[in-house]
């Protein structure tokens, strides 16, 4: 008997599992591949979440739910991989000290957030949200799906190393040196602040080696060394277990923390909010690191002044992985609008644009295997949108995580509502 | 040939040379689609500039002699976009500060005209895409902030600029301190009737002290008229002569604006960056115009996701004049030239294409009463005009040209500088590779 009730368990456990990675075919679709051109008339079949069929003449297999999409358009979900949402104001910046290693986000986000919803309506199917950039060394973000309403366990894509926020710059110099007095309050202090962290972090390495040989060589008197939090995800940043992901504007800056990585052997994945990047563009190229940052923002802030739209066609020139990221929901609602501006300002094909918000951050953020183009075998992360996403005036319909809607324009908007203001 | 005819020949060769380069040849536009945004939309259209002005619009206009020819074939001409919130020529430099928001709760009598700085990198950057006229202000933080002036992003001196000197006046309804008086919204709509109060009184005064009639204690006259500036900046307010600016950023600061309105008989402008759909019926009963710079504000947690993509729709069908504006100014109105996305939004979300489009062109200039002057293509308006190779609201569609105030622009700034200088810096570095 009571084997029994154990066997229905898991037959229920697993029927649930099944119900939960869904299967669906979507049919007479534009798709987007962002790898393969256009299909135009499309289908794509979607099995346990994952694209098991696509192209022209695909025949869906019998029992499948099926979705015509009347010659709309489908692209790979958008990718943000730099934003803040899904936080309390209060949980972004641990604004009490610039190292601050031994803050994890993931501690912070809450899954059923607003701002999960109102991104979701923009397309957005995967983020890496972001502690601030107060600090020199902030905390370890989170690479996770906006999968609205399920467990963070859920959200976040499973093995996927996640990204140690670093800051340069006016921010730490501002928030520490004017703000409370201390250091850092220049960008020599900046840099102090970062090497002196990571040569801690190497001593505090070598200290527990030491005394684990020590143990297990039978000495006696040993004294024990302090577990210290911050040095502990340090050693993980240099043992390559986490990237980093640093925040910087100026041209100096992106040199110096380039090399910084390559001296200390830091996997340094994207330089966010990085404005001058196409000043160094080959350069970061070379070291294999994602321009991150916006397509038009300049000179609001002194760092800032050099902001260049036309500098795309610079950095794509060189082989930088372009990024276009949000930095927040204002934005991130609206990343295939801020993609359209880059054909304003750079002659670069329409589909290398449409890679700077789905393949390229899929790169940055190391989960391309899985996410960023619309092909057999990567997860079926998709938005559909009414027109073609770089057309400003297309709205997206649809937004579907390994096959469940999470984002459905006739339910969701305003105009399907109802909602009456007379 | 006698020296007289010599010499004489000479002089009119001269006088020929002279008049060629000093007389302004006009401007002829071939071959464009015209869209006056007023008028009907005219296919393979001309337009001729002369003296700076718009001089002919039509279909098969010869060239004047000696007139620039502009082939505008497969593209389309509009006139300059107009943005209705901006501090484009006092932004200044980061770090060395901007001219905005002196510092009092009251500041009435600033005029962004005094700090006006025609070599500000945001008027080429702004210009250049597209945005040629704009309205811009003396700061938002201050309850009473100050004048505003209209502005052609055209010119060397502020004097060549200015299209309209003290165009509204800048009341934020919203602006609490954290310390003084007022740190509430209740306190904000006080201080304003206390200025406006003053300035009733102060207009009393002034026309006692003026009238013939003997005053008595004719001797203390002096101390109960002094010239103020700031009750001379808040007159033509009371007077009707100048609109009241209103900015507001939610239901009670709405109500608040529109009850000022009535009570001081005001002619009042709406800038309003949320919750004004509530009003709407009201707004088009009393006919107050709007400035909507909401379209890209995060919904509150309970509203749909598109509630504010949608409104400016709404604005339309309840005949409210409106203009599209971004949320944000002082130094982030660096981005004037963004105009364009609330546009865009919402003609996702409804607005017909027309509708966005007089958005931010007539409607402002309407608004601010320049009318007459720019906002739409029409004989007799000063030639502000941008030739685009799409429709403006599209992100991707380029500025051809920008013509403003008759002149030709080039198309630079700060930022081509840049691109030019880099495209060649990282060529060099790599080639030597």
């Amino acid at each position: 008997m009571r084997k029994n009730l154990i066997f229905l368990l898991s037959a229920l456990i697993l029927m649930a599992q099944a119900s939960m990675a869904q299967d669906l075919v979507l049919k007479g679709g534009k798709v987007l591949t962002v790898t393969q051109g256009t299909i135009e008339n499309g289908t794509i079949v979607i099995q346990k979440g994952k694209i098991t069929a696509l192209g022209r003449d695909v025949l869906a297999p019998p029992g499948l739910k099926i979705l015509d999409l009347d010659g709309k358009y489908v692209m790979p979900g958008i990718i943000d991989s730099h934003t803040h949402i899904g936080f309390d104001d209060t949980d972004i910046n641990e604004i009490t000290d610039p190292v601050t290693p031994q803050i994890w986000m993931k501690e912070a986000f809450n899954p059923y957030s607003d701002s999960i919803l109102k991104n979701l309506a923009g397309g957005v199917t995967t983020v890496k949200t972001m502690h601030g950039s107060a600090n020199v060394i902030g905390g370890v973000n989170i690479t996770l799906k906006l999968k609205y309403g399920k467990l963070l366990e859920e959200m976040i894509i499973p093995g996927v190393r996640q990204q140690l926020k670093l800051a340069l710059g006016e921010n730490p110099k501002r928030l520490y040196g004017k703000e409370k007095g201390r250091m850092p309050s220049t960008r020599m202090g900046n840099a102090f602040v970062l090497r002196n962290a990571f040569i801690e972090a190497k001593e505090y390495k070598e200290r527990w080696e030491k005394y684990e040989k020590d143990k297990a060589a039978g000495k006696r008197g040993l004294s024990l060394p302090k577990k210290d939090l911050r040095m502990e995800t340090l050693n993980m940043v240099l043992e390559k277990k986490i990237s980093a992901d640093c925040h910087v504007y100026r041209a100096d800056e992106i040199v110096w923390v380039i090399n910084f990585a390559k001296e200390f052997g830091i996997d340094l994945k994207q330089l966010s909010h990085c404005v001058d990047g196409y000043k160094v563009a080959d350069i970061m190229a070379k070291a294999g690191v994602a321009y991150g940052g916006w397509v038009d923002w300049w000179g609001f802030k002194e760092e800032a002044y050099d902001g260049c739209p036309y500098g795309f066609k610079i950095m794509y020139d060189a082989g930088t992985n372009i990024v276009i990221n949000s930095d927040g929901l204002e934005e991130g609602r609206i990343l295939n609008l801020n993609a359209a501006k880059v054909l304003k300002y750079n002659d670069i094909p329409e589909e290398e644009v449409l890679k700077m918000i789905t393949l390229n951050p899929a790169k940055a953020l190391e989960i391309d295997n899985r996410v960023g183009s619309i092909e057999i075998g990567k997860d079926a992360d998709l938005a559909v949108f009414d027109k073609h996403p770089l057309d400003s005036t297309s709205k997206c319909l649809l937004t579907i995580i390994e096959g469940v809607i999470y984002f459905d324009y006739a339910k969701d908007s305003i105009t399907a509502k109802g909602v009456s203001h007379d | 040939m006698t020296k007289k005819t010599y010499f004489f020949s000479l002089f009119f060769l001269f006088f020929l040379v002279f008049l060629r380069l000093y007389s302004e040849e006009g401007i002829l536009i071939r071959n464009g689609t015209i869209v006056p945004v007023t008028g009907k939309t005219i296919p393979n259209g001309c337009l001729l500039i002369e003296n700076g002005k718009i001089a002919k619009i039509g279909t098969d206009i010869p060239a004047p002699p000696g007139a620039k020819i502009i082939d505008a074939k497969g593209f389309s001409v509009y006139p300059g976009l107009i943005s209705s919130l901006t501090a484009v020529g006092v932004t200044g430099y980061p770090g060395s500060g901007d001219d905005l928001d002196e510092l009092s709760i009251s500041t009435a009598q600033m005029d962004p005209y005094d700090a006006l700085n025609p070599e500000d990198d945001c008027i080429e950057v702004t210009r250049i895409g597209g945005v040629t006229t704009v309205l811009t202000i003396s700061g938002t933080r201050n309850v009473i902030d100050g004048k505003s002036v209209v502005l052609n992003l055209e010119g060397n001196f502020a004097e060549k600029m200015v299209i309209k000197k003290y165009a509204a006046q800048i009341f934020n309804l919203g602006a609490i301190t954290s310390d003084k008086y007022p740190t509430t919204r209740p306190g904000v709509i006080s201080l304003i009737r206390e200025k406006l109060n003053d300035c009733l009184r102060y207009l009393e005064m002034k026309k006692r002290a003026a009238s013939k009639e003997k005053i008595r204690g004719e001797e203390e006259r002096e101390e109960w008229f002094k010239t103020s500036l700031e009750m001379e900046a808040l007159a033509p307010v009371l007077n009707r002569e100048v609109p009241a600016l209103f900015i507001t950023n939610d239901e009670v600061t709405i109500r608040n604006a529109l009850q000022l309105m009535k009570e001081y008989n005001l002619r009042g402008i709406l800038f309003a960056s949320a919750d004004i759909l509530k009003f709407a019926e009201q707004l088009a009963q009393e006919k107050i115009p709007v400035i909507w710079a909401g379209t890209q504000t995060i919904p509150k947690q309970w509203e749909p996701y598109d509630l504010n993509y949608h409104t400016a729709a709404v604005l339309a069908a309840n005949g409210i004049l409106f203009a599209l504006e971004q949320y944000g100014w002082g130094p982030e109105s660096r981005n004037v030239r963004n105009l364009v996305v609330p546009a865009s939004l919402s003609v996702a979300h409804g607005l017909s294409e027309e509708e966005a489009i007089r958005a931010i062109t007539i409607n402002p200039a309407n608004i601010f009463g320049v009318d007459d002057q720019v906002g739409s293509l029409e004989v007799g308006k000063i030639a502000n005009l941008v030739i685009w190779n799409g429709s403006p609201i599209q992100m991707r569609s380029r500025v051809q040209t920008v013509i403003i105030n008759g002149k030709v622009i080039q198309l630079e700034s700060v930022q081509t500088r840049l691109r030019d200088k880099f495209e060649r810096i990282i060529k060099d570095r790599m080639n030597k590779k």
